[in-house]
């Protein structure tokens, strides 16, 4: 139990609380409104849930690692870049799967594309968060605008490495 | 009920399936199981915070004077507001249970789209807790301090594009709409 989690459970309980004490009807307002978005978001989010676990167990990530490698140069960031997109699960999984990438060899861009798409693109987010609360318009504007970002990420980290090592002679 | 069945629904619905007679098929009945139990304990795992989450923001959603904060929220638009958005999802602390709540209240009260993908995308990719948490740990110093000083721009370009993308934006869906 971190503080985060502390602030999550308190938050409510406080907000509850002083919209209670009030005296109008923002309590019952306040309740029949997570109430309904409940309703709609739960039901979702079980399948999502379950097919982000199914997604997670089929992506072959000890065959992919051969492709991450320094020689493979701009080619392992889009290979990073679209395993990260498609590791549907929470950090556990993919930083256990990035840590893998890393000993098996993977460039430090690779890795750092494979993240950054993960951050963004992870669909158990998408599924039970994002298109919920938000609707499909949102996240069709959001993913065409961070599409290129994974691939920057990647780049600028190349770049950024070569340039030290310039600098360092 | 009606709502919890909507089109959505039965995408996800339908998603799920496809996966999972995937994983049957190619992975194996074990795994396949496996991956369903994996399922409950993550479900369970995760509800009390779900269930705090959209208590919290139905909260919010009532007892916010939702006319000030558009006033506040649709004053930073420029590059101004993508940098104050972009160092907002920075020290947004916690999960995506609290990050997107958050995103849909600002969403609701009139946010520049540029504003909005601006601030999610530097929470999910910058945010200080998941470096600490997460990337310091699994990652080591020198991965994480290299991927977030070249991230630092990332969020704003975003916001930039989003704000050049020729697509209309409505939030919420017809069958999603915020009760009034």
């Amino acid at each position: 139990m971190n503080i985060v989690m502390i602030i999550i459970y308190i938050m409510p309980v406080a907000l509850g609380i002083y919209a209670y004490s009030r005296g109008d009807d923002s309590f019952k307002k306040g309740l029949t409104r997570g109430l309904e978005q409940f309703i709609i978001i739960v039901p979702r989010m079980i399948c999502a849930l379950i097919a982000a676990e199914f997604m997670a167990m089929l992506i072959p990530t000890e065959v992919i690692s051969q492709f991450l490698g320094d020689e493979a140069g701009i080619i392992a960031i889009l290979i990073g870049a679209l395993t990260g997109m498609m590791v549907p699960s929470g950090p556990v999984i993919s930083f256990s799967i990035a840590a893998t990438f890393a000993n098996a060899g993977a460039s430090t861009p690779a890795v750092i594309a494979f993240l950054t798409a993960w951050s963004i693109f992870s669909a158990h987010r998408i599924l039970i968060y994002e298109i919920p609360l938000l609707g499909v318009s949102f996240f069709k504007v959001r993913s065409i605008s961070v599409l290129i970002l994974p691939v920057l990420a990647g780049v600028f980290t190349m770049l950024s490495t070569s340039l030290l090592s310039l600098l360092s002679g | 009920m009606l709502a919890s069945f909507g089109k959505t629904f039965w995408i996800f619905a339908g998603f799920a399936l496809v996966m999972g007679i995937l994983t049957h098929n190619i992975l194996g009945p074990e795994l396949f199981h496996e991956a369903l139990s994996n399922d409950i304990d993550h479900l369970l795992g995760i509800m009390p915070r779900v269930i705090a989450a959209l208590t919290l923001a139905g909260f919010i959603w009532i007892l916010m004077p939702r006319d000030k904060f558009s006033q506040l929220v649709g004053r930073y638009r420029g590059i101004k507001g993508l940098m104050l958005a972009a160092l907002a999802g920075f020290i947004t602390p916690g999960g995506p249970s609290a990050a997107f709540p958050f995103l849909a209240i600002i969403a609701r009260a009139g946010a520049d789209r540029g504003v909005m993908v601006a601030y999610i995308t530097s929470w999910a990719i910058l945010g200080i807790q998941r470096i600490l948490v997460w990337d310091l740990p699994f990652m080591g110093a020198e991965i994480t301090v290299t991927r977030f000083l070249i991230s630092i721009p990332l969020p704003i370009i975003a916001g930039l594009i989003a704000q050049r993308l020729p697509l209309t934006l409505t939030i919420g869906e017809e069958e999603n709409k915020p009760t009034p």
